[in-house]
Formats: structure tokens, C-alpha cells, sequence
């Protein structure tokens, strides 16, 4: 029996950590239907300013009002980067004109290093399920901030491996629903969820 | 019936007579003078060709706190074999050094020295000292990343110098587990450490992520496999053909416990340790908690022990060795730990690799890399014997002289006292 995968919540100070709270849930259901990972059944809340966060390589950070660590947190996550944690942050604004957008990019460059377009045939995409780029969503499809269809993840790699990924495409939206719920979908939208934590736990 | 006095005068004349032609015998056949020439171990080279020069007569005696260097061992030898009386005494320490090379990326030398208890070793090369130890029980030993041309060391007074062995080259690590924490920063440790790593991680009913070249599973292509879980199971016999082969294995965890691998194994897989760990606990390599070795197999050693069980063991296995570590969770250590804990997870999982990994047979090296200074001090000396005691030759004939005229004188008096002429 292996350690278990704990989906973790990254909490920071300045915004609104918590605008996607069905999300772990619903990822949490996708790994354990797609895989054999050992999966805790419910997620965490990983405060950033607390060296508690270390304690979970993969974080999920998401908002939609501006982000500005504090210095403890900046700290951290900064560790966690270079421990080998993965940092996923999502804009639910999915508006590279948004504040959470303009805030975020230059918080990771600050804390960690800038962020860059992660090319579309990179491992991430081909981790579990076969993805040509990150999957559109729905908001994005419908117009709905600025109005892109974004072709591109940003990311700060480390040592050949993804430390920091940056989505503007506001998964935080699309997969925050109850599980339940996905048996009304044709086709699973949570999949590049997969690809995500097994990309973590395996690269 | 003679008198007394008669039978004395007899006696001086015959003892005057024996002595008179013992001084004659002498004259002839001159008994050898014995000469003993003593040097200490730090005297023994500058005295060395002048001994040779004396007349093989002449007993050479070493009188030595530490064993000779080669040369001047070799140089004692062709003189015992040129006809010298060659002893030695004294008590060198009974050191013996060997060098083999590190099976690691970074290369180094592992430098094993077997001295007495209450030595002082010192471990260095041409360009100075680099490490030291006080030797408690059987020896020492150091690992060197880094040295140039050779290896000397001192133990107490003693100098020793072996030759550096050559680079092993490296292979690669088979990394195999479930999709998990640990399986990925043991991979990731043992990447950012310089090892080739190719993993298996178990997703997924026969779905597996696999990073790196796949090739077949023998020491031809890897020095060693780390099991992180049950897993391992599904590689089948291949493990122990590799194993016998040579090839390293590293059972982490609960590893050791699956049906293919247990026959490896240093012992049994014990029911886990769990630890109680507060919240603001600093996390340390298996303070959660691991799996104790139970049962320890009698051709296993125990390497590490957390209160009363055995946290790591380890055991040959034909050519190959086999390491059971308890541990299952050492990524808090390197996430959550104190600072420094990366490098410090990094470097402990290289070590444990590496001290199991395959080490081809190599081309001897062209000098050795092996020294026990003492034992070829008895091969060429023999054992210590004590100083032969020197001897002048011939007395002084004027004592013999000076006793014939007093036996002599006796006679006369004797018979003249009785009126004899």
C-alpha cells in the first residue's frame, strides 16, 4: 500500500482561494474511476503561509481577485518548487486582462521564475490519456471573458519536469460540479484531470 | 701411589700444553667475528646502502614500530637472500587498505582500512590530508569523491599507499512501483544524483507510465533495481536472474513482501511502525514510521536499527546484493523536512543504491590497490625474533699466554721444591 494521494487546496491571503469547492471532489472521483492510485477520499486545505504545505507535492490554486503572497508565503512556495512539488494554479477569471491573470504570472516570476508556453506535445499530454494541447472548455468556447481560446499552458520547469503550470482556461469552471453529475456528460471533461496528477506523480 | 703434588705438577704441565696448542688451533682456524648492525624503521632507508656494502657477516636487525615501505622491504629481502643474517622486531600496526571504486555517477573511492582498536587513521593523496578516524572497533572506512593519483594512509606512524582503482561505468536504475509519491522522488533523487533512471509506475490496470528506454532486465544494462512496492511482482523471475547475475535490489517498503521477490529478501516484512508525528514535528527519514525486517535470514547482516527492530538489512545473494529497507515514505522527508533535507534525501538514496549496485569486473588495475604492509613484513622477514647478540672472534691470546707461564711457574716451584731441578 503506497502513500495516498491527498488533492490539496493551496489557501493564500490575499484572494479568494476557495471560488472552486466542488472541484476536489469531483477530481478526486476521476482519479480514482480512471486509475489505481491510492487516493485519499477527501482533499485538503493547504494554507500557503504554513510549512504544513509541503506536506502535499501536488497543489491546486485558484481565484479570481488578485494574488500577492506574503513573504511566508512566498517562502514556501518557493521551497515546495524546489522540493519538487507541483503548483497548478487555474484563473477562474479565464481573462488574460483579469487580475488574477496580471497578478499571478507576475507573483510565480517573483517567487519562482517566469512563466513560459509549455509546447503542446509535451509529456503532460500524453501522461494517461492523449491530448493535442490543453482541452478547450466551455467557457471558452462561449466567448465568455476575454474571448480566446487559449492554445497554450504556461509553465515553470525545473529540472526537465513541470514545477509551476499556469492555466487560463478556467478549469476551475468547468469541473466545478458534483460528481454525480458527469454521468449527463458524453464525453468526461475532468479527463486532462488524469493527465494532471498522474504527470505528478510519475515525471 | 703418587703424591698429591705430583699429580698437580701433572696437571699444570698438561693444562699448560692443551692451552699452548688450543692458542696454535686458533692461529689457524680463526673463528668468524660476529657483528650486528641495528637501524630503526625512520633510520632503515638511509642506512640501507651502506648495509649493503658490509661483508654478509655482518647480522642486520630492524627494530620497527612501523612496517617498511615496498622498497625498503624489497631492498631487506635481496639482502636476506644475499647471504645477511636479516631479523626484525617491534610491533608495526597490523593494517591492512584496501581501494575499490564507487559504483555512483560521481564516481569516488571507498577506502576500507582494518587496523587494531585505538588507532588513528588519516586517509589522503599526493595533494594532502582529506578525513580522519579514530578507529573504535575492526577499522575504518571513507569515501572519497574526489582524489588525485594515489591513496595514502597512516595508521598511527604507519604509511600505507594504494593505487586509485579505476572508474566503474555507470548503468542504469530500474525504478519500479505504483504511480505515487515515493516511487516518483526516489526516481527523481536518484536523477538529480547523476544515475541513468528508467521507471515503471503502475497506473492503471495493465496501464504503466514508463520513462526511458525499456531494454531487457540484466547487468548488461542496469546496476541495480528499487522496488517501492509489491509491484516488483509483475517483473517475474527476471529479478532473481539479474540478482544472481550480479545485479543489485533494493526492497523498499512493503517490496520485500511479494511473492516473486521474498526469496531475495533479507527477512520478513514486519507490520508497520506507525509513529506518532505532532503537527509542528520536523519530518526526518522515517520518523512516520516503516516496515522493520522481521526474521532476519542468518546469512543477513542487520545495517540499521530503530529501537528494538531492524529498519534495514541486507544479504547476498549469489554475485548479486540485496537491500531491505524498511522505509516507505522517505519523500516527507525530502518535501516536509528541515532545510537541507533534499540533499540529503538525494544523497541517501544514492548510497543505498550504490552500495548494492553491479560492479563489472574490470582490467586489473596496473598498481595495486591493495596493501597489508605487516603480512608481507612476515612474507619476506619472517616472524619478529629478537637482536642477535654480537661477538668479537678470537680471545685475547695474551690470557691464554699469561695462564700457561702461571701453570708453568706452579710446575717448577713445585718440583724444585721437592728437589727435583
Amino acid at each position: 500500500m503506497t502513500t495516498e494521494f491527498v488533492f490539496a487546496t493551496a489557501q493564500y491571503d490575499s484572494g479568494d482561494w476557495d471560488s472552486a469547492p466542488l472541484l476536489p471532489a469531483n477530481i478526486i472521483d476521476t482519479i480514482a474511476r480512471y486509475t489505481e492510485i491510492n487516493v485519499a477520499p477527501t482533499g485538503v486545505i493547504a494554507p500557503l503561509s504554513d510549512a504544513r504545505m509541503l506536506r502535499y507535492p501536488f497543489l491546486y490554486l485558484t481565484g479570481h481577485l488578485p494574488v500577492r503572497f506574503s513573504d511566508a508565503e512566498r517562502r514556501n512556495v518557493r521551497r515546495f518548487v524546489e522540493r519538487g512539488g507541483l503548483l497548478f494554479i487555474d484563473d477562474h477569471n479565464h481573462d488574460i486582462d483579469g487580475v488574477f491573470h496580471k497578478t499571478a504570472t507576475e507573483e510565480i516570476a517573483r517567487t519562482v521564475a517566469p512563466l513560459t508556453e509549455l509546447p503542446n506535445d509535451h509529456a503532460l499530454y500524453s501522461s494517461f490519456f492523449k491530448f493535442d494541447g490543453p482541452p478547450t472548455t466551455s467557457h471558452e468556447l462561449n466567448g465568455w471573458g476575454d474571448n480566446l481560446v487559449h492554445k497554450h499552458l504556461l509553465a515553470v520547469q525545473r529540472r526537465g519536469r513541470i514545477a509551476v503550470l499556469f492555466s487560463s482556461k478556467d478549469y476551475s469552471s468547468e469541473w466545478n460540479y458534483h460528481p454525480d453529475s458527469k454521468r449527463f456528460l458524453s464525453v468526461d471533461n475532468t479527463r486532462f484531470a488524469v493527465n494532471l496528477v498522474v504527470y505528478a506523480l510519475t515525471a | 701411589m703418587r703424591s698429591l703434588r705430583r699429580r698437580l705438577e701433572l696437571g699444570c704441565r698438561i693444562g699448560a700444553f692443551a692451552l699452548l696448542g688450543w692458542l696454535i688451533g686458533t692461529s689457524i682456524f680463526r673463528a668468524p667475528r660476529r657483528a650486528v648492525e641495528r637501524a630503526s624503521d625512520r633510520e632503515l632507508l638511509a642506512r640501507l646502502p651502506s648495509w649493503t656494502r658490509t661483508p654478509s657477516s655482518v647480522a642486520l636487525h630492524g627494530t620497527l614500530d612501523a612496517a617498511p615501505t615496498p622498497v625498503v622491504l624489497a631492498w631487506l629481502s635481496a639482502l636476506r637472500h644475499a647471504g645477511h643474517g636479516v631479523t626484525w622486531s617491534g610491533s608495526p600496526p597490523a593494517a591492512v587498505v584496501v581501494a575499490e571504486p564507487v559504483t555512483a555517477p560521481g564516481g569516488g573511492v571507498r577506502v576500507n582500512v582494518a587496523a587494531p582498536a585505538n588507532s588513528r587513521v588519516t586517509v589522503g593523496d599526493v595533494a594532502g590530508t582529506i578525513d580522519s578516524a579514530h578507529v573504535a572497533g575492526l577499522g575504518a572506512s571513507f569515501t572519497l569523491p574526489l582524489t588525485v593519483d594515489s591513496l595514502i594512509v597512516r595508521v598511527n606512524q604507519q604509511r600505507q599507499a594504494v593505487a586509485r582503482p579505476n572508474d566503474v561505468p555507470p548503468r542504469a536504475v530500474l525504478v519500479v512501483g505504483d504511480a505515487g509519491w515515493e516511487a516518483k522522488f526516489v526516481a527523481g533523487a536518484l536523477e538529480e544524483r547523476g544515475w541513468k533512471v528508467v521507471t515503471r509506475f503502475a497506473v492503471a490496470p495493465n496501464v504503466d507510465v514508463r520513462a526511458g528506454e525499456q531494454p531487457a532486465i540484466d547487468t548488461a544494462h542496469f546496476a541495480a533495481i528499487v522496488a517501492i512496492d509489491s509491484t516488483v511482482a509483475a517483473l517475474g523471475p527476471a529479478v532473481q536472474r539479474f540478482v544472481e547475475q550480479g545485479g543489485g535490489l533494493v526492497l523498499a517498503g512493503a517490496s520485500a513482501g511479494a511473492r516473486s521477490v521474498s526469496p531475495l529478501a533479507a527477512g520478513a516484512v514486519g507490520a508497520r511502525v506507525r509513529r506518532n508525528v505532532a503537527a509542528n514535528d520536523t519530518i526526518g527519514l522515517g520518523s512516520t514510521g516503516f516496515y522493520p525486517v522481521t526474521s532476519v535470514r542468518e546469512d543477513a547482516v542487520a545495517l540499521e536499527r530503530r529501537a528494538s527492530a531492524v529498519a534495514i538489512a541486507a544479504r547476498r545473494v549469489c554475485a548479486g546484493r540485496v537491500l531491505q529497507v524498511g522505509y516507505d515514505d522517505s519523500w516527507r522527508w525530502r518535501m516536509a523536512g528541515a532545510s537541507g533535507s533534499e540533499a540529503a534525501h538525494r544523497d541517501w538514496w544514492s548510497r543505498v543504491v550504490s552500495s548494492v549496485a553491479f560492479t563489472p569486473a574490470l582490467p586489473a588495475n596496473e598498481e595495486k590497490t591493495f596493501d597489508a604492509p605487516v603480512a608481507a613484513l612476515f612474507g619476506h622477514l619472517g616472524p619478529p625474533r629478537p637482536a642477535p647478540v654480537a661477538s668479537s672472534g678470537n680471545v685475547d691470546p695474551r690470557i691464554p699466554l699469561a695462564i700457561i707461564l702461571l701453570l708453568l711457574l706452579v710446575e717448577w716451584t713445585s718440583r724444585r721444591l721437592r728437589g727435583l731441578r
